[in-house]
């Protein structure tokens, strides 16, 4: 398999002041690969997320996306392109309805970013394209209720709609279980499973058994540095692993 | 909460009878009026503008008597053209130049001030303006010095313009028409755009928007219709001078939109025409009306927070289908409340206010010290006797008392008018 990297790593570093949390990190991410990021709490999963979508710049070393340097651009222009993310926090508008929310994400994609002389109403293509989005993440009956009003497992599913609404070449899912019940996870993970079908994926998780319903590619994040990489099996077999983070667990 | 506003058939109806009753109003009024008139109107303009950027894309400028004042010295400078035969220029037309010189400080001080948010926004956009208010009495040539502009409004268009019906009308067009933009502009991308920034700016950045540029743009168009606001001011006004730039300007947009209510569409315009009638009438009897116009804004933030507009809004939501009869009853006993104690509180201050006044203490150094009685609206009262300070006490306690009452009666009416609404 030689699959060409969507998402590209390359001896990437982060400090803040003199703490250095990423600590050199190489990894590829290949098409359709649905790659899953796991490692203790204070690994530097989250930084490393917010390095990639633009939240912060790096230190040192690059990120390339589809072999283009995105590294240090700003959040929308590393939207644009082609790289979206969900948040772990849900990150919606919690007054708007459900349809606006995908609305939002789905316009900007369909180049109506500062559209000012036609009414939102009458962008059908818009409004087409957020019917089957709504009917994707089994929201339609909720269309228009406030986001904010939700269930927190639908509002995790609007959360990763908006996400997906760009089209984006690579999807990154920051702990799209957590704080959930068991049946709440099983439900998102079955629909994450569903709406990106053939999609690249980077997944944060702490839970690893999500990683292994979803994922059919790991890395083990440990203070900063990639611990092992490869099918989620060898890697969980991997001595090291055990007692970085397994060994933790069962503590 | 927020949906994307659209008009009902009986919104409609009203909103075209309000139109007729605007339009009207000049054949009934007295000139006087006709001239209060006009300053609400350009009131309820800056106020809908300004709430662009507060009640839609919750942006709270401290400063938007900068781009009110940059509109009406455009206008002025263009008048002053004009009658200077320089240049020939509709009268009509004026505000465009006002709506130029708003949209181009707009986008200058809005790239600044949108760097921030929050309180960081407010205070960029209040020095902003306080730059102006103490940079335009030094700036003679712009800004006339310390004593202004002042210019004359040319005959257009068959048109003398010489007395304030003709400037009512164009006044009411071009609020009518910026006010039908403003509301335009909340139904497109861009504005649906700026609610959700509203809600949460940093998700808007994570869905490819460069929200930088987008606050600049919202934050541009509320100061290009401010300026049109500015512009209608110096047109009304023949003048203006750099008093127009004092953050007391840019507190009063902020008090009028609150008062009216910032989560409604014309709540804020509502307000601000209320407030500044209310400022006309009480400001030539007392010279305590700031006074009492800070008790409104207080007693509205405690007990009204979504402001007129939201308490019309509430109404209108509720009781669809409801007897509003069940109504007279509550709602006179709460008039009668508010008439109490407003009569109490406005009795005791206009005494006070007298008895501490330069024109009393005169008065008792006169009669050698003693204690004289002093005179309010034509009666006289003895500062020493009880009884005149139960006229204060007593309309207090009584409307006090009856509080509870109206109270009760007033949720009882509207538990039952709900339960009708909905069967």
């Amino acid at each position: 398999m030689s699959a060409a990297p969507v998402l590209e790593l390359r001896d990437l570093h982060k400090s803040f002041a003199e703490t250095a949390i990423i600590r050199g990190v190489t990894l590829e991410v290949t098409r359709g690969q649905r790659h899953g990021l796991i490692g203790p709490n204070g690994a530097g999963k989250s930084t490393l997320f917010n390095l990639i979508s633009g939240q912060f710049a790096p230190t040192a070393g690059d990120i390339l996306l589809n072999g283009r340097s995105i590294a240090g651009l700003p959040p929308h222009l590393v939207n644009r392109r082609g790289l979206a993310r969900s948040f772990q926090i849900t990150n919606l508008f919690p007054r708007m309805s459900v349809a606006e929310n995908l609305r939002i994400a789905v316009m900007g994609h369909h180049g109506h970013r500062f559209t000012l002389f036609r009414p939102v109403a009458r962008l059908n293509r818009v409004r087409q394209v957020v019917d089957e989005h709504l009917e994707r993440l089994r929201l339609q009956r909720r269309r228009n209720d406030m986001a904010g009003d939700l269930a927190y497992s639908e509002q995790r599913a609007l959360e990763i709609g908006m996400a997906l609404a760009s089209e984006p070449e690579i999807l990154l899912l920051d702990e799209p279980t957590s704080g959930m019940s068991r049946e709440e996870s099983a439900y998102v993970v079955e629909l994450i499973r569903e709406v990106t079908e053939g999609k690249t994926l980077l997944v944060v998780e702490h839970d690893m058994s999500v990683v292994f319903d979803l994922c059919d590619y790991a890395s083990v994040l440990v203070y900063g540095e990639i611990l092992a990489s490869g099918p989620p099996e060898t890697v969980r077999a991997d001595r090291r692993v055990q007692e970085a983070y397994l060994g933790e667990e069962a503590a | 909460m927020s949906t994307v506003p659209t008009i009902t058939a009986r919104q409609l109806v009203l909103i075209v009878l309000g139109l007729a009753i605007l339009a009207a109003l000049p054949l009934v009024l007295s000139p006087s009026l006709v001239n209060a008139a006009i300053k609400m109107l350009i009131a309820a303009l800056f106020a809908l503008a300004f709430s662009l950027a507060m009640g839609q894309a919750g942006m709270l400028s401290f400063g938007h008597s900068a781009y009110y004042g940059l509109g009406a010295f455009a206008a002025l400078h263009l008048m002053k053209a004009v009658e200077d035969h320089v240049l020939a220029w509709p009268t009509p037309f004026v505000p465009l130049v006002g709506a130029a010189a708003g949209l181009v400080a707009g986008i200058v001080f809005g790239w600044f001030a949108t760097q921030r948010t929050g309180v960081y926004f407010a205070m960029v956009t209040l020095a902003l303006a306080e730059l102006l208010f103490t940079l335009a009495p030094t700036w003679n040539s712009l800004f006339g010095g310390e004593s202004g502009i002042s210019t004359m409004r040319m005959p257009s268009w068959a048109l003398s313009f010489g007395n304030d019906v003709h400037v009512y009308y164009l006044t009411l067009g071009w609020v009518v028409v910026s006010a039908w933009c403003l509301w335009a502009f909340t139904r497109t991308p861009m504005g649906r755009l700026a609610v959700a920034m509203r809600e949460n700016e940093h998700r808007v950045r994570f869905l490819g928007f460069d929200t930088h540029l987008a606050r600049t743009l919202v934050f541009a168009i509320s100061a290009m219709f401010t300026g049109v606001a500015g512009a209608l001011l110096a047109v009304a006004n023949e003048a203006s001078n750099y008093t127009i730039f004092s953050a007391q300007a840019s507190a009063n947009v902020v008090l009028q939109t609150f008062i009216g209510g910032a989560g409604t569409f014309l709540g804020p315009a509502l307000g601000a025409a209320v407030m500044t009638f209310f400022a006309r009438v009480t400001s030539d009897l007392t010279r305590s009306w700031l006074l009492y116009q800070g008790l409104i804004f207080v007693l509205v933030m405690l007990f009204v927070p979504d402001g007129i507009g939201g308490l019309i809004a509430l109404h209108a939501r509720r009781l669809r289908g409801a007897a509003i009869s069940r109504f007279v009853v509550p709602y006179l006993l709460c008039a009668a409340v508010g008439l109490l104690i407003t009569a109490g509180v406005v009795f005791g201050v206009e005494s006070v206010y007298v008895l501490l006044s330069d024109a009393y203490v005169a008065q008792r150094r006169a009669a050698g010290g003693a204690v004289v009685p002093y005179r309010l609206v034509g009666w006289t009262f003895d500062p020493l006797s009880p009884l005149t300070w139960s006229l204060a006490v007593v309309p207090v306690l009584l409307g006090g008392a009856l509080l509870p009452l109206a109270r009760a009666r007033t949720l009882l009416a509207w538990d039952k008018a709900i339960h009708e609404a909905e069967r």
